[in-house]
């Protein structure tokens, strides 16, 4: 009985913190998902006005595509530690990618631009072992990055998590 | 029910409890994670502050402006903090002339042979003004200038020339404030402003209209309020002025003073007539790629920062290279190693040509020195000390900066080569002047390989300086009796 109950009172936790954290829409490619946390704003406000913003969301990018089980697990690498740094607090305040994310950024240019590098390829410093973003550094995000690199920026509201958030209609505009 | 079947009751008891306590602790910990997605949701509807209470005119205490801008604030009071240290600066103490003993030769006769320090952070000015021996009951209340957001309301009080001409001790009861918000921000809207008139009159001398001015200037320009070169104009006036009429490069200052009457003092050993270069801090990025790019001192030295929602400039002015990851990284994609070994080449290199430039101003200062001392005359040297004299205020526009090399790499080999040039030129001339006494073209080097033995050796020259200059004065006195 206590058991049950715990484990009732353990899963009615779970789902309430899914909804207030909006988990389900982690398992999407929608780029709204990227700014349940306000952290991420600059880097979708950057992206929203680039190229980039027209053919390719954060996950065309960030995350692999080799299959579908590697972007999923990388998902959820990479979202774990996310929210870990996130809940502690230990952001900092200019965003660098690891060199895991390096190297899936990397393989995801080539995925899109490849064919354009086979007819650059070491012509004008293109080689290789280079990165295309050590060049093409303004690219992505812009000159400037850091967390309050656009402090204002206009961006899509948070879902209402609350009772109100079940009829509210912004909420399916917003999906 | 049976006496055997007792000790399995405990064990049934002990799982309850375990369940108890670790439903209580997943609850717990699930609460935790709960409570911290809404409180960051929540920071991302934060705004902005507004004034929670009004702040009065020429309010120099900073923690009044605290009450509204807490953030601000803590950081401006982490400026107290002495604990940084780069290789060239940092927060730390040093002391210049302990770590470079040539500096008390170069400026034998002048206030900071005796003491020079590194500055430390703005809330330490007026505590450090007051320290240094560089003040005595002649200093003029210019000193105060820079010093402390008190300033401005004496100045408004007492008239601008009136508080210039008045000393230092005049104000010690008034000036109590180290360098804060006043300083730079308008009470009423916080926007950026410049509350010293020196900097407004040399803007205007240039013909600048300063309503005109962007907001991403004002975040250089409240800084040049005080991190430039500056003299104070007239022996009895002491007026506070910027030499920029010409320009901001080392040419276009020594132009400036060659066409006034001002001098800073006569050196000890050499008898030149001396300007000394303060910090033209803001002159010098002025001429490098940073300021090009439109880059403002606030954004490496004061950079932005995010906490919860809310934006806000990091108020403890530092060295950037103690927060590459929030100064330097903004901007360039590269690793924190890397970015602080391209700075640091920067400043080890400059640090090179810095002494050169030094070893080839104390050689001339000596050389001048026993050539006098051997009988050459004023008319004989004059060419001489004309080039000493030119080639150290070169030396001192580069070397007085706190950039360290860094703020105009190029600008300031540049300068520091003209430097060079100019005291070897002195050396030709003077080899002529000191053959006709005897002696070979240069003097021999002397020990000032410490601090002390640099002071030891430029006292008797002080001294006798100091007592020419007090008999002269008794016989003008006198003269002027009879």
């Amino acid at each position: 009985m206590a058991c049950f109950a715990a484990i009732g009172v353990f899963a009615g936790s779970g789902l309430y913190v899914a909804r207030i954290s909006n988990a389900t829409s982690y398992l999407s490619d929608e780029p709204e998902a990227c700014i349940n946390c306000h952290i991420m704003k600059p880097y979708y406000a950057s992206w929203q006005h680039s190229s980039h913003a027209r053919v390719a969301t954060c996950n065309d990018c960030h995350v692999p595509h080799e299959s579908t089980f590697a972007k999923y697990a990388y998902k959820a690498k990479d979202g774990m530690r996310h929210s870990t740094i996130f809940t502690l607090r230990m952001e900092p305040q200019v965003l660098r990618a690891t060199t895991e994310a390096q190297h899936v950024i990397q393989n995801n240019c080539m995925r899109c631009h490849g064919n354009l590098l086979s007819e650059v390829n070491g012509f004008r410093g293109h080689q290789p072992d280079r990165q295309c973003i050590e060049c093409h550094r303004e690219t992505p995000h812009g000159r400037t990055t850091s967390l309050s690199s656009t402090p204002n920026t206009l961006t899509p509201p948070l879902k209402k998590v609350g009772i109100g958030g079940f009829k509210n209609p912004e909420n399916k505009e917003n999906k | 029910m049976s006496s055997n079947e007792v000790p399995s009751k405990p064990k049934g008891s002990l799982t309850g409890w375990l369940i108890l306590a670790g439903s209580a602790l997943g609850v717990f910990a699930l609460g935790l994670l709960g409570s911290t997605i809404l409180e960051r949701r929540e920071e991302a509807s934060i705004g902005r502050l507004t004034l929670k209470q009004p702040i009065n005119q020429w309010e120099s205490d900073s923690s009044k402006w605290g009450v509204s801008f807490p953030r601000e604030y803590d950081t401006w009071k982490a400026t107290l903090a002495s604990n940084t240290e780069t290789e060239f600066g940092g927060s730390i103490q040093k002391d210049y002339l302990a770590h470079d003993p040539r500096l008390v030769v170069l400026w034998a006769g002048y206030g900071f042979a005796k003491g020079y320090n590194s500055p430390r952070g703005h809330m330490h000015a007026v505590e450090d003004v007051n320290a240094t021996p560089r003040i005595n009951e002649k200093t003029p209340a210019t000193c105060w200038t820079c010093k402390s957001p008190d300033v401005p309301r004496v100045m408004a009080r007492d008239g601008v020339s009136q508080y210039y001409a008045n000393k230092f001790s005049h104000y010690k009861e008034d000036i109590k404030n180290p360098i804060g918000c006043a300083d730079c921000h308008n009470e009423k809207t916080m926007a950026l402003q410049i509350s010293r008139p020196a900097l407004k009159e040399a803007l205007e001398r240039q013909g600048r209209d300063i309503a005109k001015i962007t907001h991403q200037e004002m975040r250089s320009l409240v800084c040049a309020q005080c991190h430039v070169e500056y003299y104070f104009k007239g022996k009895k006036e002491n007026y506070l002025t910027f030499p920029w009429d010409k320009g901001l490069t080392a040419e276009a200052m020594a132009d400036y003073y060659k066409n006034s009457t001002h001098t800073d003092w006569v050196h000890s050993i050499s008898g030149a007539k001396m300007i000394k270069m303060q910090h033209p801090d803001y002159e010098v990025f002025q001429q490098g790629i940073h300021a090009a790019r439109g880059v403002s001192c606030a954004d490496c030295h004061m950079p932005y920062k995010q906490e919860g929602g809310v934006k806000f400039t990091d108020h403890q002015v530092q060295s950037p290279l103690t927060n590459v990851a929030n100064s330097c990284q903004v901007c360039h994609r590269w690793g924190e190693d890397k970015i602080k070994e391209r700075v640091l080449g920067m400043q080890r290199k400059h640090q090179e040509m810095l002494i050169e430039s030094e070893n080839a101003l104390v050689s001339l200062h000596l050389s001048i020195g026993e050539a006098k001392a051997k009988g050459a005359t004023d008319e004989e040297l004059a060419k001489p000390r004309e080039l000493v004299s030119l080639a150290q205020m070169y030396w001192d526009y580069v070397s007085a900066n706190n950039g360290m090399g860094f703020h105009a790499p190029q600008e300031t080999a540049r300068v520091l080569a003209k430097s060079i040039s100019i005291a070897n030129e002195g050396r030709l001339v003077l080899a002529g002047v000191r053959a006709k006494y005897g002696l070979p073209p240069t003097a021999p080097a002397v020990d000032i390989s410490t601090k002390e033995k640099a002071q030891e050796y430029i006292k008797p020259y002080v001294k006798a300086q100091a007592d020419k200059k007090a008999a002269e004065e008794k016989a003008a006195a006198e003269a002027a009796k009879t």
